[in-house]
């Protein structure tokens, strides 16, 4: 059945082309002499199909169709958006990709218009259209869960919006002044001697033309041949209807439902409702399309297929398409250019290809594709140190001995016969996967995924390989956590509103610490911390994370989690919203309640401007290296 | 076994207080004062009843006022009720609510004091006033809880196709709420048409709707006011029936019946 439709598609697809691949004629040259070509009155909606788009063609005013500057939302206190900038150029298929509540449907909304920015601005060939109501955008949406009106059926709900279709025609005053009447497509008006509908009223008021005998679109008769419940009939449908009635017949075309006009929505299938949604959407000739997870309720097989025809629709259509998933595949398929969201902000921009090959964090590694993420510590241009063992890289300008993170895809591990390697390892378990096995080895106590059309049996004993251009090196997007502290007494402190014990000789240089007297001494200076700032830091791999959030002083919840070959780098948000980073060689999962215990003489203090000058606080750095053995 | 015992009571509760009066009154509709079987004879002299056809008339001309104005008053504020920024705590839909925890009589005694006080005279229009004052709540929880169950994207979906708000309203909201709509007439008219209490005291005795005409027969002509009672039921079955085919046809809202 799903097949049968496809076919169809394909076929009615090539029909679409070859109509529109016929130069429309330009209708201001016919209105020069009507009357020599003498047009067949039947032909006159096909004139108007064909060029049914306002007849004051605007040039373009932006390279962009779309334009996010510094786009910004605001629930209460809450920042759902977070100063997006992004240019969308005309007839670009953009994937906004993300995980649930990182932004990327509010920012489609905002785009759409449902949801007013807080601050920024949404350019529409260059005008701003962030305050503008959805009714009066040139765009339109595919909704998650396709909002198909349960009153109206297939033919009515795609018609829904060209019922309400207003056109720009641009007429000048008796005064002399131009200006844009908006017409209603059913008022618009029909040389009654031609039988051509009059695009460009100029010089003349509108209403003068009615005059003149010009009638109205809705006067016209036409005969069509309809398919109805009851057989094949002839019906006389005025000029308007007929319009209608050709454009959801395209439309129900183009998405491979024809002869559903008289169906009820509530009858059709997920995969039928979603084709009616984009054929409602489509039949309006949006400039922007926008979707919002369209194919997220369908199952995989048709998921597939839908992909295949929304990449196909978008060619032949060469609307832009602006897409909303969380689905990294669908994202890699179909787009031209992916944006990758998380918290509220764009973390990369760029080609599937780009995306995949050269992320630019963790994150977006791990989201994207299967891969191995390791810590590393670049030793100089071209040289990075991983799993304490040296590799060549192609990557430059990162400094000396700064900790970066390794992305290895899984297919870019080569398996080698033992010394011919870079590192040696044991296969720990292989998986048949289709097209290739997934093998886990075990090397330096680090776990690397390997994909590879070769199976090396579990047990057995191999060299790895990964030649320079396939390590992917990238700036670490946080080294350790950092936040600032009120000190209340020599020995305790309060971060994010909660309250921390801590060793002072071990947290300071050059610190003694009598506990008896409860006297400080840093650098031989007397100090009493109460009342005092300054700054902490603490290392990932100080953190212990604790089932029992009461056992701790602070707690929150586990919001991501990246492998690192032998723990996992966990994102900790704690109540108030801030990012906490632990390492755990437990795996915890998202939304777990965790307590953050960090032992008393973990911490470092920095930026302690209390402290008299001869003293230098910044000797935490040395430290920072300890981070990557760990 | 057990679980059918379990039924019993309320076997025995519907037979005794639903089907056993329901059959007295057939009985009694198709019986002469003499308990003789008389098929016909009671509906003969109904239609020779002078004063019935005034009482019907009354009867539409009350019912379907009170219906329209309970519509137009009913659903705006059913309408407005659903949204966030009106009823934020459901205070309002309290408001609207509390006039019916107080005692139906007294509303009505209270009502008639303050139109004898202004000097508006009893007749029709108070009784249509007593009237919507009783039943507008009847309008405007059905209404309230259809509007509530529509999607928030077919109204965004609409916007977004090119309706303006008015648009969007007229287009998606109204048809959507139509089986709300249709409860909220049936349990206003039927109801305002059969009540008795309201037009006694709000036009002093002088209107009579079908609820008093059949109470004023019953003291002399149990006979007549059972065929009465069993006419009415039966066109009430029949609007009943029409409004379910009705709602069948839009499953979406979802009305109190």
């Amino acid at each position: 059945m799903e097949k049968d439709i496809k076919k169809q598609t394909t076929a009615k697809k090539e029909n679409v082309k070859k109509e529109s691949k016929q130069p429309a004629k330009k209708p201001v040259a016919k209105q020069a002499k009507p009357k020599q070509e003498k047009p067949k009155k039947e032909n006159f909606i096909k004139e108007l199909l064909k060029d049914s788009k306002k007849k004051a063609v605007e040039e373009p005013k932006s390279e962009y169709i779309i334009e996010l500057q510094g786009l910004t939302k605001q629930y209460g206190t809450k920042t759902v958006v977070k100063n997006i900038n992004l240019k969308i150029k005309k007839g670009e298929f953009v994937t906004f990709l993300g995980p649930s509540g990182c932004g990327k449907t509010t920012t489609l909304r905002m785009i759409a218009g449902f949801e007013i920015p807080t601050e920024g601005k949404v350019l529409f060939e260059g005008k701003d259209i962030a305050k503008l109501p959805p009714h009066k955008r040139p765009v339109n949406t595919v909704f998650q869960k396709y909002a198909l009106f349960p009153h109206l059926n297939v033919f009515n709900n795609i018609a829904f919006g060209l019922k309400l279709k207003k056109i720009d025609v641009e007429y000048t005053k008796k005064t002399g002044e131009k200006a844009i009447k908006q017409v209603k497509l059913k008022d618009f008006l029909v040389d009654p001697a031609t039988g051509v509908p009059d695009f460009s009223i100029a010089d003349k008021d509108y209403y003068s033309y009615l005059e003149k005998g010009y009638v109205k679109l809705c006067k016209v008769k036409k005969t069509i041949d309809k398919i109805t419940k009851k057989g094949k009939q002839s019906k006389t449908l005025n000029g308007y209807k007929y319009y209608i009635n050709e454009k959801v017949r395209r439309a129900l075309k183009i998405v491979g439902l024809s002869d559903y006009e008289t169906r009820d929505v509530d009858s059709l299938s997920g995969g039928q409702q979603q084709r009616v949604a984009i054929a409602r959407a489509i039949v309006n000739e949006p400039k922007v399309l926008l979707l919002d997870e369209p194919l997220g309720a369908l199952d995989l097989k048709m998921r597939q297929e839908m992909q295949i025809e929304l990449k196909e629709m978008h060619r032949t259509l060469g609307i832009t398409f602006i897409y909303v998933t969380h689905d990294q595949e669908e994202a890699l398929t179909m787009s031209d250019t992916v944006v990758v969201m998380k918290d509220g902000m764009i973390c990369q921009e760029g080609t599937p290809i780009d995306i995949y090959n050269e992320p630019r964090t963790a994150y977006v590694a791990d989201f994207i594709g299967e891969s191995n993420i390791l810590n590393g510590i670049m030793l100089d241009d071209y040289k990075v140190n991983m799993v304490g063992v040296d590799f060549d890289c192609v990557d430059a300008g990162f400094g000396q001995n700064t900790p970066v993170d390794v992305v290895i895809r899984p297919e870019d591990i080569e398996i080698k016969k033992k010394e011919k390697g870079q590192l040696s390892g044991v296969i720990q378990s292989s998986m048949f996967r289709g097209v290739h096995y997934e093998m886990v080895c075990l090397a330096n106590g680090y776990e690397f995924t390997i994909h590879s059309t070769v199976e090396a049996p579990v047990g057995k004993e191999v060299d790895l390989y990964v030649a320079p251009e396939n390590i992917q090196i990238m700036h670490k997007e946080h080294v350790d956590n950092t936040f600032p502290v009120k000190f209340l007494s020599n020995t305790t402190f309060d971060i994010l509103d909660a309250t921390y014990e801590f060793s002072p000789s071990a947290c300071f240089e050059n610190c003694e610490y009598d506990e008896e007297n409860d006297i400080l001494k840093i650098n031989g200076e007397e100090y009493t911390l109460k009342g005092h700032e300054a700054k902490v830091k603490f290392n990932f791999y100080n953190i212990e994370m604790t089932d029992d959030e009461y056992a701790a002083p602070l707690a929150g919840n586990v919001d991501s989690m990246i492998y690192k070959g032998n723990h996992y780098l966990v994102d900790i948000k704690t109540d108030q919203g801030d990012h906490i980073y632990a390492d755990t060689e437990y795996l915890w999962d998202k939304g777990d309640r965790v307590g953050i215990k960090i032992e008393p003489d973990k911490f470092k203090f920095v930026d302690c401007d209390f402290l008299k000058k001869e003293t230098t606080p910044e000797s935490v750095s040395e430290d920072k290296d300890t981070t990557k053995e760990a | 076994m057990f679980k059918k015992l379990l039924a019993t009571p309320y076997a025995l509760f519907m037979a005794l207080f639903v089907i056993l009066p329901i059959i007295m009154i057939a009985v009694y509709a198709f019986t002469d004062a003499e308990g003789a079987l008389d098929l016909i004879g009671n509906f003969q002299d109904l239609a020779k009843e002078p004063a019935l056809g005034k009482v019907i008339k009354n009867s539409i001309i009350a019912g379907l006022s009170t219906a329209v104005i309970c519509l137009l008053i009913g659903y705006p504020i059913a309408y407005y009720l659903t949204k966030a920024e009106f009823n934020r705590t459901g205070v309002l839909i309290g408001l609207f609510l509390v006039p019916m925890w107080v005692n139906f009589l007294l509303r009505m005694m209270s009502t008639k004091a303050v139109f004898t006080v202004l000097g508006i005279p009893m007749g029709m229009g108070t009784v249509i006033f007593g009237l919507c004052y009783e039943f507008l709540p009847f309008m405007i929880m059905p209404i309230y809880t259809t509007i509530q169950k529509i999607d928030k994207s077919f109204i965004e979906g609409a916007n977004d196709l090119g309706a303006t708000p008015t648009k969007a309203f007229w287009k998606i909201t109204v048809p959507l709420s139509l089986p709300g709509v249709l409860s909220g007439l049936t349990m206003v008219i039927i109801p305002s048409i059969t009540t008795f209490a309201v037009t006694e005291i709000l036009s002093n005795g002088k209107l009579m709707l079908l609820g008093d005409f059949i109470y004023s027969l019953k003291a002399y002509n149990l006979n007549m006011a059972s065929a009465i009672s069993l006419a009415l039921m039966i066109l009430l079955g029949i609007s009943m029936i029409i409004t379910n085919r009705f709602n069948k046809d839009s499953e979406k809202g979802g009305g109190l019946w």
